[in-house]
């Protein structure tokens, strides 16, 4: 039965355990801050907060032992405490109604927390003044076949995410090629090839004069991996050689097959927009006779054919351009304040964190002053008490 | 008639203490016959605002010296002659002991002995500037974090005697004839090498805009001198030459003439940059957070004493006082408002003055409401407190300096930042009635019930204060991160800081609900939220990472350890039974305790 009596109800509903879960959550945040200097934000956070379990590496060993339940472990906990005990204990009056319009909140906040932690994609947009683009790029990497020989049309083909990270043979469809994937290093170092490195693995290219060195995934938020891989292209039984592909080349790379043209290239993954951006001007201010930035902004025009619509927005600090379940950000600018780099952000859950803000403000307030009026009426029958008896 | 009295007590004191604190805004004489005043009210661009010279002059010899005035040959030398000096005398300014050096390898390089008073001169360094300025370059390359203290000290002294450099040379280069003789050769062959240099060294830019030109297009002498060899004299030249020369040879009428004159020129076209740097000056002079301190030593006296006699009259004298404080506070943190056009906290320096604001007005209230002068004590205490922290914090120059374009946003300043920092005043304002509770209870006589349980009330009740500004204005802050960086929660330092306390406010007021915390308990957990806040305030900026490490600084590391060890200290007294700090109160209970059994 689910009622006050049942000892695992009393539990999972007791003050104790929020207030375990509360203080083993400081200790959680506290480790995580105090992490960051060594892991970066992304690292410390997902070794703290968003996992089950807090691992410790035993020094000299290959062992790892869990060591204290991980932020994803007391969060959840917390909640069916909070759920629980709500439902349960608290009754449902008036005079509860400031705390029920909290937890109300906190459990929305969550929530919303979970959603963005889901569905939020964060990529950039990056636009020259004058330039028009119809893409964003996020941070993974991805290869791409595109076929150039229609000087007017690009046909692009991409490969990514485990496909591109499996050695094997992809099928670029449309085409006749497949791809044959020899090698992919998530984040490497590329560097020219001196006669003391041993012969690339490239037989093709730009590549054949490159040594590539692997490197550690970043861990900083500001950092991005530059990838590489090997591929060697197979076209009607044919092979062109092996090609070096990286964010860091350059140089476009080429083979043509049977009167087509391909171009091959590793890039950030890229997502088409049914619309696009052009940089009409970026502005970059200064305070007077310093370099203290006063103001960053871009002023953009958004063209959207199937909607027909055609207007000017300015984005700057603290005001994004929201559009087509987006938000476009200034982030950052570049070569000579020529170059205007957009943070895209797309979280479906966006307005949640507002709604549960207020529910949380309001309920604070009505517990605050029903528990201050109970309290000063109770100081008052207490006077009344005392002059009645000295009567 | 006691208590008229105490009324007496309370207006006489504060109103003696607003009478000290208007004595500071009395003008200061001539310098040997020279209204050096007038020379400092001149407006000046720096650091991207436009400010008082004596504004400039005072930042400039803090970060030098780490004092706004000082002794040289048996007299005061303050900021605005010193500047004077600089510009128009460097044989004379090379010789006042202006440069602070405490660390022992510095000293070494330059084999000075370490004196006493820790002070020397540009000329005693002058023959040591390329050793320094070598190992500044070698220190300069670590990263800020991670040099030693002898590498920052080096790297800090170069940096102030660039500064000094660079003042030097800001309205004529040093060794030259001076600015009138540039202004007759300014077209002359060799000249515009000489305007590039001053233009590149100059510190702040002294000339006004001609007329029609942008109200911030001030320029410095070396760009203005460029105008006069292209044929346009800015009417601000001449007089200023006339300044320098006069200065140089201490002839106070004719310098006095020929500030009246620059200032005609620069008032005349910008009235408005007269109203702006007379109230600057007028802040500057009567340094009311520095009078505030002042008073609430004062308060935090007259309460102690007020428990050993005449509790009457100190008592009330105390509250007088305390809101003789905070009226001088309030004026200053006015003041800032106005001259900066921002909402009250801007940066770590304003974020403490504001904390001790707040902090100190809870106090009042809670003096009213309780009339046991712990509302006083612990109102004057935190405030005195607050303003000594900001004062260590104002070392670093201009604490009205320029928002960087993140933060230029008056709308989440006043909301964000104000509300957290309301957060943070209730915090150590619970923290230290729980401190002063602990004490009492330890170490005075035995405290009435009555008193305790009123205490805990108060500390419950701003506890629920803070949990509310405290989450509020994280929420605030996640909003404005969501419209800035579009995300609403990044697991920045600051954030995690605000977050916890706002985990702790839950803890302690669920622990009371619940039964678990009781008077002892609440009071301890205050205490510890000082720890909280205080790191969250000051400790993350320290890790130098995230989106806030806007205000590093490793010099306040010790005293943020000594303050949390303290607190520590404080909560084990708190948790620590009576009799144990009380060895015959112990005996004398334990024998009441044979007794009755008996």
């Amino acid at each position: 039965m689910l009622t006050a009596k049942n000892p695992i109800v009393r539990a999972l509903t007791s003050l104790q355990l929020t207030i375990v879960c509360l203080a083993s959550l400081m200790i959680l945040v506290t480790a995580a801050t105090l992490a960051q200097v060594g892991m970066g934000t992304v690292g410390a956070v997902n070794a703290y907060m968003r996992s089950w379990l807090v691992w410790w590496d035993i020094p000299g060993s290959q062992w790892m032992i869990p060591v204290f339940p991980g932020g994803a472990t007391v969060g959840l906990v917390l909640m069916v405490n909070l759920v629980a005990a709500q439902a349960i204990r608290l009754q449902a009056t008036w005079s509860k109604a400031g705390l029920w319009l909290v937890h109300l909140g906190l459990i929305l906040f969550v929530g919303g927390e979970f959603v963005s932690g889901m569905f939020q994609v964060e990529s950039q947009m990056a636009i020259e003044n004058g330039q028009t683009v119809n893409f964003i790029e996020g941070r993974d990497p991805e290869i791409v076949v595109i076929d150039v020989t229609d000087p007017a049309w690009d046909e692009v083909y991409g490969i990514h995410g485990a496909t591109m990270r499996r050695d094997g043979t992809v099928a670029i469809p449309g085409t006749p090629v497949t791809l044959k994937i020899h090698r992919f290093e998530q984040n490497a170092q590329l560097r020219n090839r001196t006669p003391f490195d041993p012969p690339s693995q490239a037989t093709a290219g730009v590549g054949t004069a490159v040594t590539v060195t692997a490197l550690p995934p970043v861990s900083a938020d500001n950092d991005v991996d530059q990838s590489a891989a090997f591929v060697e292209p197979i076209a009607g039984g044919r092979s062109y050689g092996t090609w070096l592909l990286s964010q860091g080349l350059g140089a476009s790379q080429s083979f043509t097959h049977e009167g087509r043209t391909y171009q091959l290239a590793m890039r950030h993954r890229r997502q088409y927009l049914p619309y696009a951006v052009t940089l009409k001007k970026f502005s970059h201010d200064k305070y007077a006779g310093t370099d203290i930035p006063k103001n960053f902004s871009s002023l953009v025009y958004l063209a959207n054919p199937r909607t027909g619509e055609a207007r000017d927005v300015l984005i700057s600090m603290n005001q994004p351009m929201r559009y087509d379940g987006k938000a476009f950000y200034q982030a950052s600018f570049g070569k000579g304040d020529t170059l205007s780099i957009l943070q895209v952000v797309e979280n479906p859950g966006w307005l949640i964190p507002y709604i549960s803000c207020v529910l949380v403000a309001v309920g604070l307030i009505v517990h605050f002053t029903v528990s201050l009026r109970k309290s000063s009426r109770k100081r008052e029958a207490a006077r009344l008490a005392q002059s009645t008896q000295e009567a | 008639m006691k208590s008229k009295l105490g009324k007496y007590a309370a207006w006489i004191a504060g109103g003696l203490a607003l009478v000290g604190a208007l004595l500071m805004l009395r003008p200061p004489g001539q310098v040997r016959g020279m209204d050096v005043d007038g020379f400092a009210r001149l407006p000046v661009l720096e650091g991207g605002r436009l400010k008082p010279l004596d504004s400039t002059a005072r930042n400039a010899l803090l970060v030098i010296r780490g004092q706004q005035t000082f002794r040289h040959e048996d007299r005061t030398v303050g900021s605005g002659e010193w500047i004077l000096d600089v510009l128009f005398r460097p044989q004379v300014a090379d010789l006042q002991p202006i440069f602070v050096i405490d660390n022992p390898d510095v000293l070494g390089i330059m084999k000075l002995e370490r004196t006493k008073d820790r002070y020397y001169s540009f000329r005693q360094i002058l023959p040591f500037v390329n050793e320094i300025q070598r190992e500044a370059n070698a220190a300069q390359a670590i990263d800020a974090k991670l040099r030693t203290p002898y590498q920052g000290a080096i790297a800090n002294l170069f940096e102030r005697l660039y500064l000094y450099h660079r003042l030097k040379n800001t309205i004529q280069l040093e060794q030259t004839p001076g600015l009138a003789s540039e202004i007759a050769a300014a077209g002359s062959p060799g000249a515009a090498q000489r305007q590039a240099t001053l233009a590149d060294l100059a510190y702040f830019r002294p000339i006004p805009p001609l007329p029609g030109q942008r109200a911030e297009a001030w320029s410095n002498t070396g760009e203005a001198l460029r105008g006069v060899a292209a044929g346009a004299l800015n009417p601000g030249l001449e007089p200023m030459a006339r300044i320098g020369a006069a200065y140089g040879v201490q002839d106070g009428p004719a310098f006095n003439r020929a500030v009246r004159d620059l200032q005609t020129v620069t008032f005349g076209t910008w009235p408005d940059a007269q109203t702006h740097v007379d109230h600057e000056t007028t802040f500057n002079r009567a340094q009311p957070f520095y009078v505030g301190m002042a008073i609430y030593v004062l308060a935090l006296l007259a309460v102690f004493a007020s428990w050993a006699w005449k509790p009457e009259i100190l008592r009330p004298a105390a509250f007088g006082l305390l809101c003789a404080g905070a009226i001088v506070q309030t004026a200053g943190l006015i003041s800032r408002i106005v001259l900066q056009g921002r909402p009250p906290v801007t940066n770590l320096y304003s974020s403490a003055v504001f904390v001790g604001w707040g902090a100190v007005l809870l106090g009042i209230v809670l003096e009213r409401m309780y009339r046991n002068g712990f509302g006083t004590a612990v109102a004057s205490a935190s405030g005195f407190a607050s303003l000594l922290v900001a004062h260590h914090l104002s070392g670093d120059g201009d604490t009205m300096e320029m928002m960087r374009a993140v933060l230029d946003s008056n709308f989440w300043l006043a909301t964000h930042v104000t509300t957290i920092t309301i957060g943070y005043s209730g915090m150590f304002l619970a923290g230290f009635i729980a401190i002063a509770w602990t004490l009492r209870k330890q170490f005075a006589a035995r405290m009435n019930p009555e008193v305790s349980k009123s205490l805990s009330g108060m500390v419950y009740g701003i506890i629920a204060f803070s949990l509310f500004f405290s989450f509020i204005g994280t929420v605030l802050g996640g909003i404005w991160a969501d419209q800035s960086w579009g995300r609403f929660w990044g697991w920045d330092p600051k954030e995690n800081g605000a977050l916890l306390i706002v985990l702790w406010c839950a803890i302690i007021l669920h622990a009371r609900w619940g039964g678990y915390a009781r008077e002892r308990g609440i009071m301890t957990m205050a205490i510890f939220g000082n720890v909280i806040t205080s790191l969250s305030w000051f400790g993350v900026n320290m890790l130098g990472v995230g989106l806030h490490s806007y205000g590093f600084m490793d010099k306040a590391f010790w005293a943020l350890s000594g303050f949390v060890a303290s607190q520590l200290v404080l909560m084990a007294l708190a948790m620590a039974p009576r009799q144990f700090w009380k060895g015959k109160a112990a005996r004398d209970a334990g024998e009441q305790a044979q007794a009755s059994k008996a």
